[in-house]
């Protein structure tokens, strides 16, 4: 009996070729769009220069530091010794807690990972990768206080 | 059931249909093997089955009434637990139930890994063990967010911090966790769905798979039985025993939720609500995540700023990752029990990563650190007490090992225990004195694999008789 030809190979390799492309394709077409829909709408942005409002004027007066938001950064004011007004990002750049001024012992500090930085943002002890970016800070005749847009 | 006799009532409608004698024959002749270990270490998968039930259960009761939002998150939760009648109970209930879930099934992984369970031809069984234990701490971290605390925004801000350590896509994945580059309500409306939606759906597809590589395989003999000497008839013998297990798990969450509706109070195991969540609030001192993340944490902490050319986070998570990388491989890399015989590496390594995990969260509960009376703990002293304490428990299981269960292994264990000399007594960096203990267990190691070779050829010489 004769035996029916083989298909090719080429044509079948050919096939597979093309429908695991089509798989992929459509794959590549759900994926796009869930991936588009759960990307956040905003990235990182930094807000104008900040003004500090009568109640953060208040903490600042009260225990020597308070945090505003200027755009999506957390920046951290605080009165240093010498009654000088100093602003560094409040965000640690260790994993990301908020640090607070600790007035006695004149250190910015994590409570998170016990990260500590002097007044100028440099790391002093503890396990924070970099130092915190300062921010120019300017008090008024007024009394009031304002941190400028750009990093110092 | 005899096909000549035809089942009446409800049974015989139901096996006309669905054929149910096989299921029944299969049940009939299920066996659980008996033999070198206790029988114990069989009950606690079904009792991790029992807690995760009770989250489910309770989850939905607290759906009720919680409603995901800015100024609702921790407001429904204190409506939860100040109005609802016994409201406080089902939280508490669902609080208690989560970390005796993780309790039951971190020491079911551990009892695997020691009765060597995982052999072939159970390697599947174990992986999906392994993602199981994953999407519980999954769970336990995104619940976490839902009432919208303060604690609840730090663990998630540090948690999710670390996802930017992946390199290339780290960035882009902690934006898309968190819904933006802050935490934010934006971030809690993603956990909400992932807790109460994704994550259900997967622990139930997992969870299923498992008990499917169970039932078609049954459980694993004792090591070096392969039929084991003894059985019991899993119904209705080992079925009863595992419902009065229940029943008393059952009791005991009840009397705790009952009696400790806010937790022990130990850090790590602790949910009162305390403030809500502000971003512009400064982290609070003390504060710390669930216990089972604590080693993680401490970690953390403890390594320096930069290693070799990584941050220190990136490279303290790398650690983790292979470290869980390596837990997740047991089976393949553990040639001995694969082929039937006594595999002690294995047995000292469980005990080495409980040494280690237990130093760690020793550490991260800050024992014997405020001798000095300082507020803020004396990390050198802590140190010190939790290093004896560690070395006193892994001193005296290394005897219990010897005298009882007659180990001659303890190349892991010991590298752990001279970490811990090194780091908590002799105040060596923990990073140095990690790396002092790795390179110590690698040359002993690498002397016994020597040793092995050599008495093999000796072994071959003496078979082949002089020349």
């Amino acid at each position: 009996m004769k035996k029916p030809p083989a298909p090719s190979p080429s044509r079948r390799g050919f096939l597979n070729w093309f429908l695991g492309l089509g798989v992929i394709g459509w794959l590549g077409s759900i994926l796009y769009p869930v991936i588009r829909y759960l990307s956040p709408q905003q990235g990182s942005s930094a807000g104008g220069p900040v003004k500090l409002s009568g109640e953060e004027l208040q903490q600042l007066q009260r225990r020597l530091f308070t945090i505003v938001r200027s755009g999506t950064d957390r920046i951290l004011v605080f009165e240093d010794g010498s009654q000088q007004v100093r602003a560094l990002a409040a965000k640690c750049t260790h994993e990301g807690c908020t640090v607070q001024f600790v007035p006695g012992e004149a250190v910015v500090w994590c409570a998170c990972h016990n990260g500590r930085f002097d007044l100028d943002g440099r790391v002093l002890s503890g396990p924070p990768p970099r130092p915190l970016p300062r921010y120019l800070v300017k008090r008024e005749g007024d009394g009031s206080v304002s941190v400028a847009l750009e990093k110092a | 059931m005899n096909s000549e006799t035809p089942e009446k009532g409800l049974y015989g409608w139901l096996e006309r249909r669905y054929h149910l004698s096989s299921l029944v024959h299969f049940l009939r002749h299920k066996e659980v093997p008996l033999g070198a270990h206790s029988a114990l270490w069989y009950y606690l998968g079904g009792t991790t089955l029992f807690f995760l039930t009770i989250q489910i259960a309770s989850g939905v009761l607290l759906l009720g009434y919680y409603q995901p939002g800015e100024s609702t998150s921790y407001e429904s939760i204190r409506f939860i637990t100040t109005k609802v009648p016994f409201g406080w109970l089902v939280r508490s209930a669902h609080c208690w139930s989560a970390h005796l879930m993780i309790i039951s099934l971190v020491v079911h992984m551990f009892s695997t890994m020691i009765i060597k369970a995982y052999r072939p031809p159970r390697e599947l069984t174990w992986v999906t063990g392994f993602v199981l234990f994953a999407l519980a701490l999954c769970f336990g971290f995104s619940g976490y967010l839902l009432p919208w605390n303060e604690l609840a925004f730090f663990a998630t801000s540090v948690g999710t911090d670390s996802v930017k350590s992946v390199p290339i896509l780290g960035q882009w994945m902690l934006e898309v966790l968190r819904g933006g580059p802050d935490v934010t309500i934006q971030t809690l409306y993603r956990f909400f769905a992932l807790h109460v939606a994704v994550l259900p759906m997967a622990i139930v597809a997992i969870v299923g798979l498992h008990l499917i590589f169970i039932q078609r395989q049954g459980m694993a003999p004792p090591l070096g039985h392969l039929k084991s000497i003894r059985s019991m008839r899993f119904f209705p013998d080992f079925a009863m025993r595992d419902l009065l297990l229940w029943l008393i798990c059952l009791i005991g969450l009840t009397t705790l939720a009952f009696l400790l509706p806010y937790g022990p109070g130990i850090p790590g195991m602790d949910w009162e609500l305390g403030k809500k969540a502000n971003p512009l609030a400064p982290a609070y001192p003390g504060i710390k995540p669930e216990w089972y993340f604590l080693w993680v944490y401490q970690l953390l902490k403890e390594f320096p700023p930069h290693v070799f050319r990584m941050e220190g986070p990136q490279a303290a998570l790398l650690v983790v990752t292979v470290l869980l990388g390596v837990w997740a491989l047991v089976p393949w890399l553990d040639r001995n029990a694969a082929k039937g015989r006594l595999s002690p590496a294995f047995t000292d390594l469980a005990v080495a990563a409980l040494l280690f995990i237990g130093y760690l969260t020793l550490m991260a509960w800050d024992i014997g650190g405020h001798q000095t009376g300082n507020a803020q703990p004396d990390a050198q002293a802590v140190a010190r007490t939790t290093g004896l304490l560690t070395i006193a428990v892994g001193v005296a299981t290394t005897a219990a090992r010897i005298l009882i269960n007659r180990h001659r292994w303890f190349v892991f264990s010991g590298a752990a225990l001279v970490h811990v000399a090194l780091h908590g007594l002799f105040g060596l960096p923990y990073l140095t004195a990690g790396v002092i203990a790795f390179w110590l267990m690698v040359a002993v190691l690498a002397a016994l694999l020597i040793h092995s070779r050599l008495q093999a050829r000796r072994a071959q010489l003496v078979q082949g008789g002089p020349p």
